[in-house]
């Protein structure tokens, strides 16, 4: 059941600018998505638009097949935890949280215990007095939270409401946030321009660029198989080089031919291949599939960040829990699935149609 | 270092005594039995009470004081709604305009405004008395409020009022429950501003007085013609404390929040 669907959304500005370009997008009831992207990708201006605050130019919103394009944000069964958290300082902590239910003019018997159990919900019981100058910033957050929970929406919104937070509180608030998500059963759209926040905490990702969707997927399909050099290169480290493809399941690059685990492309194809900085392993070059002289290295606490320069002088980034000498030939060991190819200009649609064609055959030969 | 922090501090006592020393000379003399200030003779309540049996001064210090409430109060309401008004104009040049407009009758002289309400009320027959007056000082009174609500509105999160809208609330509900509240600092200065002008103008109401009604400001200047009488020091001293009180309730209101937030930490941290 899609609680959301967005079907060629548009979205352009009086001065010209367009924010969106065609998206179609489908949110299914119950998961946590992410929509990710660098600022002025456009995945705020989605946000607002599922929530009402803003109409798009072309395209229509349809919640639980409805279509709720121009219906008042205010009637919508979707509640924002906004960036800056927008809390009223003129109230505390409970009028805060009961706002939307007084605005419902339930009574305050029924509002108490709900306001109670949302409070508890965010492990701030014993706070319903506290004015919310005296909050620290993870706490006003909480508030935020509780406030736009409960109202019993089936959507909640978060824009990027994490990042006014430190390093560490954040940490602890993805995995508070997931687990209130789970616990409520309702879908979480939440908008980060922060690759690691979307990954430990999505169901499904939507990488956003320049107001169109790159890719979709689950988080480790993004991560292990992403579809342009944008991604790869927005989610991780990645080494990306230009490629050949030989036939089903050998490529070409860095003048050499490997065996790797992609297919359904003409022969002789170019493309651009990726592998991740933690899939090479050290090993000596005799042993290596390639051989490279390492530059210079950084110790990053729990593992080593190494620069490393190949015959043909493409660098190369490996992650290795060990370090390595400097300036010597060191061999890359990788394996065949290590290799991720990427066709240039490839459509989600085709990429997948493609995916699924040649992983069936792989069940086929088994 | 020590002896420019010594100059700094007797400038600004120098100042300040400067600034009250007519005020405390006025209020010494209210209580000297003499007729005049030329000399102050012995103690006396004399002139206290000549002033509380005085009824038609009495009468108007009152009215004065309902003409600056409700005249701040109506002025408020308009200023504020103008403000907001102001501040949603999609243009720029637009509310530059306004604003302009708005900033021109604050600084034109009372002697000017005055004038050209005379010639209006005359001109539209509206007779000149406890409503003329109220007319002109809410006119007055209009532009200051614009003036300080504007910097709130300006500062206002407007996310504030998407999380409003997103809970559930509709135009009036967003107006009357983050709005009002979020630009009340500037609301309440504005009125008090409104109310400090309204009681102390005499320009404007000079002009707009007719028989039957007059302020404090313009009576107290028509008896001022006449030789001065100290019967209007002891007005004068009654108006001071009063002002004095006006002052202390502003701060008592202002401050009353931050107080209660305090007490309430208190309370829990117990």
């Amino acid at each position: 059941m899609n609680i959301i669907e967005l079907k060629h959304v548009n979205k352009r500005y009086d001065d010209g600018f367009v924010a969106l370009k065609d998206i179609n997008l489908k949110i299914e009831s119950g998961k946590f998505y992410s929509l990710l992207g660098p600022s002025g990708s456009g995945k705020s201006t989605i946000l607002r638009i599922i929530a009402g605050f803003s109409q798009p130019t072309e395209g229509r919103v349809f919640f639980a097949g409805k279509d709720i394009t121009d219906l008042d944000p205010a009637k919508r069964q979707i509640n924002t935890v906004f960036q800056n958290y927008a809390l009223f300082s003129h109230l505390n902590v409970f009028d805060n949280v009961a706002f939307g239910l007084k605005i419902k003019k339930r009574p305050l018997r029924e509002i108490k215990p709900i306001v109670k159990d949302a409070l508890k919900m965010v492990r701030l019981e014993g706070y319903a007095n506290r004015e919310i100058s005296e909050l620290s910033g993870g706490q006003q957050q909480r508030v935020a939270i509780a406030r736009a929970i409960v109202n019993e929406p089936k959507v909640l919104l978060l824009d990027e409401s994490l990042s006014a937070l430190d390093k560490r509180l954040r940490k602890e608030m993805q995995f508070e946030l997931r687990a209130i998500q789970k616990k409520l059963g309702i879908t979480f759209i939440f908008v980060t321009h922060d690759q690691e926040e979307a990954l430990s905490m999505s169901d499904e990702i939507f990488v956003l660029n320049n107001g169109r969707i790159e890719q979709n997927g689950s988080p480790i399909d993004i991560y292990d198989e992403p579809i342009n050099d944008f991604v790869a290169r927005f989610i991780g480290n990645s080494n990306i080089l230009p490629g050949r493809m030989i036939k089903d399941y050998e490529v070409e690059f860095a003048n050499q031919r490997f065996k790797c685990a992609d297919a359904g492309m003409k022969a002789n194809e170019k493309v651009e291949i990726v592998i991740r900085p933690e899939d090479l392993d050290i090993t000596s070059p005799e042993k290596g599939k390639l051989v490279v002289t390492a530059q210079t290295q950084l110790f990053l606490g729990d593992h080593f960040e190494i620069k490393a320069v190949d015959a043909d002088e493409n660098e190369w980034l490996i992650h290795s829990t060990n370090g390595c000498k400097l300036n010597q030939r060191i061999g890359l060991y990788f394996d065949p699935e290590d290799i991720h190819v990427m066709r240039l200009h490839e459509s989600q649609k085709d990429f997948n149609a493609r995916l699924e064609s040649y992983e069936d055959e792989e069940h086929d030969n088994d | 270092m020590k002896s420019k922090h010594f100059v700094a501090k007797f400038y600004l006592i120098f100042v300040l005594v400067v600034l009250y020393v007519p005020i405390f000379y006025l209020i010494y003399f209210s209580f000297s039995s003499g007729r005049n200030m030329n000399k102050f003779e012995h103690f006396t309540w004399m002139h206290y009470q000549t002033l509380f049996q005085d009824n038609r001064l009495l009468a108007i210090f009152l009215e004065t004081i309902l003409l600056a409430l409700l005249s701040s109060l109506i002025a408020t309401i308009v200023g504020t709604l103008g403000a907001i008004a102001i501040a949603g104009l999609q243009k720029k040049w637009q509310q530059k305009t306004l604003l302009a407009l708005n900033n021109v009758l604050i600084v034109s002289p009372d002697v000017i405004i005055g004038a050209s309400f005379l010639i209006f009320f005359t001109a539209l027959g509206i007779g000149l008395n406890f409503g003329s007056v109220l007319l002109s000082h809410i006119a007055f009174s209009i532009p200051i409020v614009v003036l300080m609500v504007l910097p709130r509105l300006k500062e206002l999160d407007y996310s504030l009022i998407d999380a409003a809208r997103d809970l559930g609330a509709n135009n009036y509900q967003v107006f009357s429950n983050v709005m009002i509240p979020a630009l009340m600092p500037g609301i309440f200065a504005g009125m008090f501003m409104a109310l400090t002008y309204s009681l102390d103008d005499f320009g404007v109401t000079f002009f707009v007085t007719g028989n039957g009604f007059s302020t404090l400001s313009v009576e107290i200047y028509s008896r001022a013609r006449q030789g001065i009488d100290l019967e209007i020091n002891a007005l004068s001293t009654v108006m001071f404390l009063f002002v004095l009180l006006l002052v202390g309730i502003y701060y008592f209101i202002t401050t009353r929040k931050g107080r209660k937030g305090r007490k309430m930490v208190g309370g829990l941290i117990k």
